[in-house]
């Protein structure tokens, strides 16, 4: 739980006649992660690489072109089968497609004709349609002798534009008509002025109308032809559509079928090219978790008995390249949605799932303690999760989140006395954050210090498992960083409460000592871990910049530390602000009639929703931001087991 | 305050803050800057959040590859954040992210101008996750068809046809991509001011500061240029900029366009800016100072969103901003780096670091 699943790495030596079914086996098994560029260097590996990629290359051609000729038909991809499609040869595949090809091509070319004759027909007559009434032959207007006409189409959006660059120069800008994006417009101006004004329409993109020489006389008279034409038009698209038609019904099934085979193959291809290649055997490197080894083996010895298959555990130096496959139990998949959220921890890494899906909702408690807003937060959690409100079907993942937050407030409820604000119906089992204020927020940074210590100790643990011993003692967040830490705290606390059991003198040289390493922890680190140089640059430099970091250490932690206090204050708020409500209900009704009681109703409505949600926030980002940056790197590699059809869980 | 903002924003926001964290710290520029070379940025990039998607063979790592995985990191983060990202602030970072489908289109129709094949053009394309409407399909099919009238009618599902298609007609009478990329440029932010002005209350108002202040910056460099480099006319250059920004007025672009001093306009509008006396005397050398101080301008704007009250889009578009600019300059070092430019040079170029 707290460790992803341990991963072997497999390498296969597979017989090239097996590589098909050997490399199928493997998607199917869909626990294998490829490993990529693990065989690049190998002997032969580009050459014959070159040969599976060019496979790919002609797969995704191919692709595209019965996507192609799907669309022509109007046929839908549809989802994808059941059962994953076996390899198609490229040739049998081309020789399918360019039937299909050759069937659609004639009425979808002829159809894609005479529509563009259609719209290019209807075009024309909008842009005549508005000049209808004008008793002038069309060729007149181009040749005028003083005057600078200009008849076209633009965007819409620019005909102000247009209008307001020419603002120095005198013209007249007509909008005929407006439709869609497009205006129809005539500017007229003086002919002295025709380069400036052809050069502004130009720029605002004003495209001359220039109907076909075939369309003569005044503009009625060609617009009776266009239509006439566009009738012709569309008599001709309504018989290719039939035909096309026809052919759908007669290839929907099997331009699917051969779609998502060409798909499945292509990945295939894809996989086999990375493959390290020996002269007549392949190389299959990848990943997979141990408890799923004998699985995979018994699928691959099934499919071929030549396969030799060595397991070795992960060398530690491959540690960034190890996919992970977080493995949780399923109540804990909800936190473990938030640690993903954030990044993917390291092979190797611990999984911060366990002790966010604890943190978590302990930091919410805190600071949202109340028995009737905690149990309601968890009956809404059970409502979530339970998927029975379809509305509600998205965040269902929420629902344990919720579940857990909500406990931990009723138990925090019960600990202040606070059940739906009323802090007089129950005895506090602990303490009531309004009447202790002082208390709660010191308790808390006392829980701060000791998630952050937490928080230090998955650092040391993440060193150890790593190996990374100059890390482990020196980083400030491991041994040196947690000592240093601890001994500025009890520095302080024997500032406040006098007496320590540890003398002060021994925690300043304890702090003194610690800080040292932490200031040199690069050096340090390197020197223990025979890395060299011990520093990049200069030691004047070195220096400079190793005392701003331990000044920078120093501030992190008291920052990271008194962040920790929100968690009382919003205790705090939260009880000030359920007295905010009651104060309100007792102006409303003194004698506490129903006006009363709505008011603590919607009051404590208000601060299930708003507060509810402003604590969310504020714990997500103590756990982000101070609680996780203490050991959470969040690069790692996620397990992606290799697949030849995409599926919607994945 | 108000409580739909803060149900809205609280994950976003609590999500962008871990991330903001992850940015490169002064010390990690630092070791950036004072790496020797390539390979020792890699290092120090290696032990950052760039570390993951830079694992890759290192041989193929050159400088391109290295630049195109570094991109990838700011895809993944565009994908993520808008994916946590409510509506209808949602809707503004996709139309934020379509810069890039803005850009991968232009470059399509670069390739298609200049006979490219795919495989040239898709290594200059920037890499796009979810959230596109443009398919690499797409800009494949459009390079395979090799001639732009065809290649633009085979994206007419998306909202770049109509754009494209009127303004083929100059492109096909100037033999030239300019009346096209301008196109594309002006509808692409008419969108985005749209997408603003969808928002309401704080987020309206964080929007118009954080993005009108990118459009103002695009808006009063393009007039600059139109001028200075293209020697447009008075109207050409109007119609070519926008009227709409944040701080840059539609008077102080017609005022640029009408021959008035570009220093004087840009000393009202940014009375600290950089460059202003050489682009009094020579406004071509000036220009390269005052975009840089623009650009620093645009990151100042991110930082300070970071300030207040955070539950509105203003944080999460910020930090997305603060990320692109991140990854110019690293683009800058990683180039810089391997053609040994000296480190005043580098430093002199960088738009996050001071």
């Amino acid at each position: 739980m707290f460790r992803s699943q341990a991963m072997s790495k497999v390498e296969l030596v597979v017989p090239e006649h097996d590589v098909v079914p050997v490399t199928e086996a493997l998607a199917a098994s869909r626990v294998f992660h490829v490993a990529t560029d693990e065989h690049v260097g190998t002997e032969n590996a580009s050459r014959r690489a070159s040969e599976w990629q060019d496979r790919a290359t002609t797969f995704a051609d191919l692709e595209r072109r019965i996507l192609t000729v799907m669309e022509a038909l109007g046929v839908d991809e549809g989802p994808p089968p059941s059962e994953t499609p076996h390899l198609i040869w490229p040739d049998v595949a081309q020789m399918d497609v360019e039937r299909l090809e050759q069937e659609a091509q004639a009425p979808v070319q002829e159809l894609e004709e005479e529509q563009r004759r259609l719209t290019q027909l209807r075009r024309y007559l909008s842009q005549l349609e508005p000049l209808a009434d004008l008793e002038m032959n069309l060729g007149t207007m181009r040749s005028m002798r003083y005057m600078f006409v200009m008849l076209g189409t633009m965007p819409a959006a620019n005909v102000e534009r247009l209008q307001s660059s020419l603002e120095h120069v005198p013209f007249v800008l007509v909008t005929l008509r407006r439709e869609d994006h497009l205006a129809t417009v005539v500017l007229f101006g003086m002919q002295r002025d025709a380069e400036i004004l052809d050069r502004a329409a130009r720029s605002a993109y004003l495209n001359p109308i220039r109907p076909p020489e075939t369309y003569r006389g005044t503009p009625a008279e060609a617009i009776a032809a266009l239509q006439a034409g566009i009738e012709r038009a569309r008599q001709h698209i309504a018989e290719y559509q039939a035909t096309i038609e026809h052919l759908r019904e007669a290839r929907i099934r099997h331009l699917c079928h051969l779609l998502w085979r060409m798909r499945a193959s292509r990945t295939l291809v894809e996989t086999i090219a990375r493959y390290g290649r020996l002269r007549y055997t392949y190389l299959v490197a990848g990943w997979v978790p141990v408890s799923q080894l004998p699985a995979l083996k018994q699928k691959v010895k099934q499919v071929s008995d030549q396969v030799t298959i060595e397991v070795s555990t992960p060398r530690r130096k491959e540690d960034s390249s190890i996919p992970v496959a977080l493995e949780n139990p399923p109540f804990l998949k909800a936190f473990q949605g938030l640690v993903t959220n954030y990044g993917h921890p390291s092979y190797g890494e611990l999984d911060p799932t366990p002790i966010l899906a604890l943190t978590f909702p302990l930091v919410f408690g805190i600071m949202f303690g109340d028995v009737g807003h905690g149990l309601l937060l968890v009956l809404l959690g059970l409502g979530l999760a339970s998927r029975r409100v379809r509305a509600l079907r998205g965040l269902a993942s929420l629902g344990p989140v919720l579940i857990a937050c909500g406990s931990t407030a009723l138990v925090f409820g019960f600990l202040y006395g606070s059940v739906f604000g009323f802090e007089e119906v129950l005895r506090p089992l602990w303490i009531q954050p309004l009447r202790d204020i002082m208390g709660i927020l010191l308790t808390t940074i006392g829980i701060g210090v000791g998630l952050l210590s937490l928080g230090m100790i998955y650092n040391i643990v993440n060193a150890v498992l790593a190996r990374r011993w100059g890390h482990l003692l020196f980083d400030h967040n491991g041994l040196a960083g947690m000592v240093f830490y601890w001994s500025l705290i009890g520095l302080a606390a024997s500032a406040f409460v006098g007496h320590l059991p540890i003398s002060p003198i021994l925690l300043v040289a304890l702090a003194a000592v610690s800080g040292l390493a932490v200031t040199f922890a690069e050096l340090l680190g390197n020197l223990v871990e025979g890395r060299r140089p011990l520093f990049e640059g200069s030691f004047g430099t070195y220096l400079m910049q190793a005392l701003f970091e331990l000044f920078e250490t120093v501030i992190g932690l008291l920052s990271n530390t008194l962040s920790y206090v929100r968690m009382g204050a919003f205790a705090v708020a939260h009880g000030a602000l359920s007295l905010v409500v009651f104060i309100m209900a007792d102006i409303i009704s003194p004698a506490h009639g129903v006006g009363y009681w709505i008011v603590v109703a919607l009051g404590n409505l208000f601060v299930i929703g708003f507060e509810g949600m402003i604590v969310g926030i504020q714990t997500l980002r103590l756990e982000y931001y101070e609680f996780f940056s203490k050991f959470f790197s969040g690069n790692g590699v996620r397990h992606r087991p290799l697949t030849l059809i995409p599926r919607g869980e994945e | 305050m108000s409580v739909k903002s803060v149900s809205a924003y609280s994950l976003i926001h609590a999500t962008v803050r871990a991330r903001y964290s992850t940015m490169l710290t002064p010390e990690t520029w630092n070791a950036l800057m004072q790496a020797q070379d390539f390979d020792a940025v890699l290092n120090v990039l290696s032990k950052t959040v760039y570390g993951p998607c830079l694992q890759i063979e290192r041989q193929a790592l050159n400088p391109r590859r290295a630049v195109y995985q570094i991109k990838r990191h700011l895809a993944g983060t565009y994908q993520k954040i808008i994916h946590l990202t409510p509506e209808p602030g949602c809707q503004l970072l996709i139309q934020f992210w379509r810069l890039y489908e803005v850009d991968n289109l232009k470059a399509t129709l670069r390739g298609i101008e200049t006979g490219a094949s795919w495989d040239q053009v898709r290594h200059l394309l920037a890499p796009m996750a979810k959230y596109t409407i443009l398919t690499t399909n797409d800009m494949e099919k459009m390079i395979r068809s090799g001639h732009m009238a065809r290649a633009i009618e085979l994206i007419g599902h998306t909202p770049y046809y109509n754009t494209l298609v009127h303004a083929l007609e100059r492109y096909q009478a100037e033999k030239s991509l300019f009346p096209l990329e301008v196109a594309l440029d002006l509808d692409y932010r008419r969108g985005l001011w749209q997408s603003i002005h969808q928002l309401t209350g704080l987020d309206h108002e964080q929007a118009l500061r954080i993005v009108g202040t990118v459009l103002d910056v695009d808006n009063l460099l393009w007039a600059i240029r139109y001028r200075v480099y293209h020697h447009l006319s008075e109207q050409e250059i109007i119609n070519y900029t926008l009227p709409f920004g944040y701080q840059v007025r539609d008077e102080d672009i017609r005022a640029i366009a009408g021959g008035a001093d570009i220093a004087q306009v840009v000393k009202r509008i940014y009375p600290g800016a950089d460059g202003l006396e050489q682009l009094s005397e020579q406004p071509s050398a000036g220009l390269a100072a005052l975009e840089l101080y623009l650009q620093r301008h645009v990151v100042k704007t991110c930082r300070a969103a970071f300030m207040g009250y955070p539950f509105h889009i203003g944080i999460p578009v910020a930090y997305l901003l603060l990320c692109e600019h991140e990854i110019k300059d690293l683009t800058v070092l990683v180039e810089a780096k391997d053609s040994h430019l000296p480190l005043e040079t580098l430093t002199s170029m960088l738009e996050t670091q001071p």
